[in-house]
């Protein structure tokens, strides 16, 4: 373990080389730049590659090339480069190849603050590409814990051959703090999983049990076919209707079946709770000192933190709607996941906090609505 | 002799076998040909014709000088010329 | 088809994919595929060792039909994901096939910087100077007055000449060929696939379904003559005058320069990170 006092962008570079990530493809935007900056010095000297692509569009094409060539690959950006890579995620969604993307969130739209925190592109992370398709997304606290959750989402991004979106804000990227950093060889790796069948046996798409079939590298020995088209089990073209809802039924279901493994919160004190607080990302940190407040003044609260926001913890929070009185929801955005805790636990319950002009929201807002009657 | 000299001969002359130099036979894997006819069109010692299905057959088989023009210009790699000894 | 001999091109097809392709009958991708496969045989590359990346567009249907390792990408990125692949694993001979509004429209930023990069792909432009597969609108090389079905009135926009502006981009290997000079063309290929660095070569192609028709300009046969009596070789255009050449299509090697390839630099890159690291820790 080093004891470092260190910033979040790099926190989320060092997880991703924990994890194994060995090639990188960016283009420079604030506020996330440092990520690219930390691996373009840390990647050369594991042997690993870091190439600034003339776009953010390129970086994405990139990452999933390397990725299909065999290297554990990510890229970061924020809310304009996000947007920039919608298209190009989606091909990673349909070719089921494992990467992470990173976006730490700035106030938009548009060019908006670039140097101003925001969780505004909560709903473009799980719908900003065309078509209905799964997506993980997770989203740090504090800075420890982004470099654990960039473990975390190389980790899912190879065991379910997806790409998993790291959705930071401003807040967290830019901060310092203490952080005891583990050693690499002590941090849990998870590797895509191999082929063991003879290449004329080899179906790259082949219903797999796991709903996760095996993945052989470009350069294995092989030879398969990759297309953002529907594709049959050799990952040839297919329009084919049976083919196509074979593909649309396991790709949604290799996800729905393992939510237990995928969800992560942090649960305080919800038990008996009259109030909960959901809340994800830089704000469960007002959230925690209002929760205390609150808690001083006799009220019954307790703090749901959301580290995996999409797929939404939709059975934890339909649990905690039958038991509590009220949800409160604060976010730096004008109320984007209080439409989940809405649809699942019902408007009535459910108390908006909205911050959307770049600030953190004040712990004194959500006491308010804590306690509002 | 490049592509550009391959002037197509008068068809007269065509039908005589050519005497000396290689010779081929012009294989057309029917399923594969969509009767585009280029190696109809362009066959320098015309070779090929079409049938009745409009598919390309040797109508001429004996002038053919296995150049492969037809099988390097099939977009269907639906021809073979092989070599006659 | 045990009845056909040994086809050296048959060695190279995918015989779980059906056939015929999917292209028009006479398109000229299918010859550019067939030189490309005769590049491959006569460099003896191993198979496992290759790989083809296309971006969407009829060029975009061309790697499946064949025993590599294939990607169809999205529309224009494919020299971006070639440069993932190819740094990923760099034994790979990347190749990269792509549409003229592929490689040059919405492809234009990253052609210019896979060529300036030097980065060690294969680009084929086929330039049949139409969006073929969405039916027949005018593309970056459409040529001016032409009508296309989004330039009823006749194109007004001047054609970007492919190989001088990647040559004015940085590419080591720039050649130019043709579907009519289909053995000239898997020369040029094999000599590009060889080279170190960017190699472009464009193929010259045609489109008799939507371009030829739009135009009148006859059938595949009519515009593959069109072809064979305007172009000429680098040699022969060396002698006439501009004006003149101008209208031709100039085949052969238009550049050929030694000029690192990106990976040999990215290796130092490593080995310098390395040494750093290592004078730090002694």
């Amino acid at each position: 373990m080093t004891l470092k006092l260190m910033q979040g962008n790099e926190a989320v570079a060092m997880g991703a080389l924990a994890a194994g990530c060995r090639f990188y493809a960016g283009y420079p935007i604030t506020p996330s730049t440092e990520i690219a900056e930390v691996l373009s010095r840390q990647l050369p000297k594991l042997g690993g590659k870091f190439i600034q692509m003339e776009d953010e569009i390129a970086s994405m094409a990139a990452i999933i090339g390397a990725s299909i060539g065999g290297l554990k690959s990510m890229t970061a950006t924020s809310g304009p480069g996000f947007s920039l890579m919608q298209e190009n995620l989606g091909y990673a969604v349909m070719t089921e190849t494992p990467c992470v993307v990173a976006n730490v969130q700035r106030l938009g739209p548009s060019t908006g603050q670039p140097t101003s925190a925001s969780q505004g592109d909560v709903m473009q992370a799980r719908w900003g590409t065309h078509g209905d398709h799964p997506i993980i997304a997770l989203s740090p606290t504090s800075v420890p814990q982004a470099f654990d959750l960039t473990v975390t989402a190389f980790n899912f991004s190879e065991k379910y051959r997806t790409p998993v979106i790291l959705l930071l804000d401003e807040v967290i990227g830019h901060m310092r703090e203490r952080f005891d950093m583990p050693d690499f060889e002590n941090v849990q790796r998870v590797e895509r999983l191999g082929v063991n069948v003879p290449p004329e046996w080899y179906k790259p798409y082949g219903d797999s049990v796991s709903d996760v079939p095996p993945m052989a590298n470009f350069g294995d020995g092989y030879r398969y076919h990759v297309t953002g088209l529907f594709h049959d089990p050799m990952g040839y073209p297919t329009q084919r209707l049976d083919e196509i809802e074979a593909w649309i039924q396991r790709v949604n279901r290799k996800i729905e079946r393992n939510l237990d493994e995928i969800i992560l919160t942090e649960a305080d004190g919800l038990e008996g709770a009259q109030t909960v607080v959901v809340a994800y990302g830089a704000t469960v940190r007002s959230a925690r000192h209002a929760v205390k407040l609150a808690r001083q003044r006799r009220h019954k609260v307790g703090l749901l933190s959301l580290l995996t926001i999409w797929p939404f913890a939709e059975a934890e929070v339909a649990r905690l709607a039958q038991n509590c009185r009220r949800i409160v929801v604060p976010e730096m955005n004008l109320g984007q996941l209080a439409l989940e805790v809405e649809r699942v636990a019902g408007r009535s319950k459910v108390r908006r906090v909205n911050l959307a002009n770049g600030e953190m929201i004040h712990p004194q807002m959500i006491l308010e609505a804590i306690e509002a009657h | 002799m490049t592509e550009n000299d391959l002037q197509p001969a008068p068809a007269a002359a065509a039908t005589a076998r050519s005497k000396s130099g290689p010779r081929g036979r012009v294989i057309v894997f029917g399923s594969w040909c969509k009767g585009c006819r280029l190696c109809v069109d362009f066959c320098p010692k015309h070779v090929l014709a079409l049938d009745e299905n409009d598919h390309p057959y040797p109508a001429n088989p004996e002038a053919c000088n296995a150049c492969r023009w037809c099988e390097t210009h099939c977009p269907d790699l639906a021809i073979v010329v092989k070599p006659v000894q | 088809m045990s009845r056909l001999e040994q086809h050296s091109a048959y060695n190279y097809l995918r015989h779980t994919k059906k056939f015929p392709n999917v292209w028009c009958a006479g398109c000229g991708i299918g010859i550019v595929m067939g030189a490309l496969i005769r590049a491959i045989d006569h460099l003896e590359l191993d198979q496992n060792d290759v790989a083809l990346v296309s971006g969407i567009g009829c060029t975009g249907r061309m790697p499946v039909y064949m025993d590599f390792n294939t990607m169809h990408t999205t529309h224009g990125r494919a020299l971006a994901f070639a440069t993932g692949l190819k740094l990923a694993q760099p034994r790979l001979k990347v190749i990269v096939i792509m549409g003229d509004g592929d490689a040059l429209a919405i492809g234009g930023n990253h052609f210019l910087h896979a060529a300036r990069r030097n980065m060690d792909l294969t680009a084929i432009v086929v330039n049949n100077a139409i969006y073929g597969m969405t039916g027949g609108q005018y593309s970056p090389t459409t040529p001016i007055d032409l009508r296309a079905t989004t330039a009823p009135y006749g194109n007004v926009e001047p054609p970007i000449p492919v190989g001088e502006l990647a040559i004015a981009a940085g590419a080591a290997f720039v050649a130019r060929g043709t579907v009519y000079h289909a053995v000239e063309l898997d020369r040029l290929i094999a000599q590009a696939i060889q080279k170190e660095g960017f190699s472009l070569v464009e193929a010259v192609s045609y489109c008799h379904t939507t371009l030829g028709r739009i135009n009148k300009l006859g059938t595949a046969g009519d515009m593959m003559n069109t072809i064979k009596n305007n172009s000429v070789t680098l040699s022969a255009a060396e002698k006439m005058s501009e004006e003149d050449r101008q209208a031709k299509i100039v085949r052969g090697v238009l550049r050929d320069v030694e000029r690192p390839g990106y990976l040999r630099l990215y290796d130092q890159v490593i080995e310098r990170a390395i040494a750093q690291e290592a004078s730090h820790a002694g």
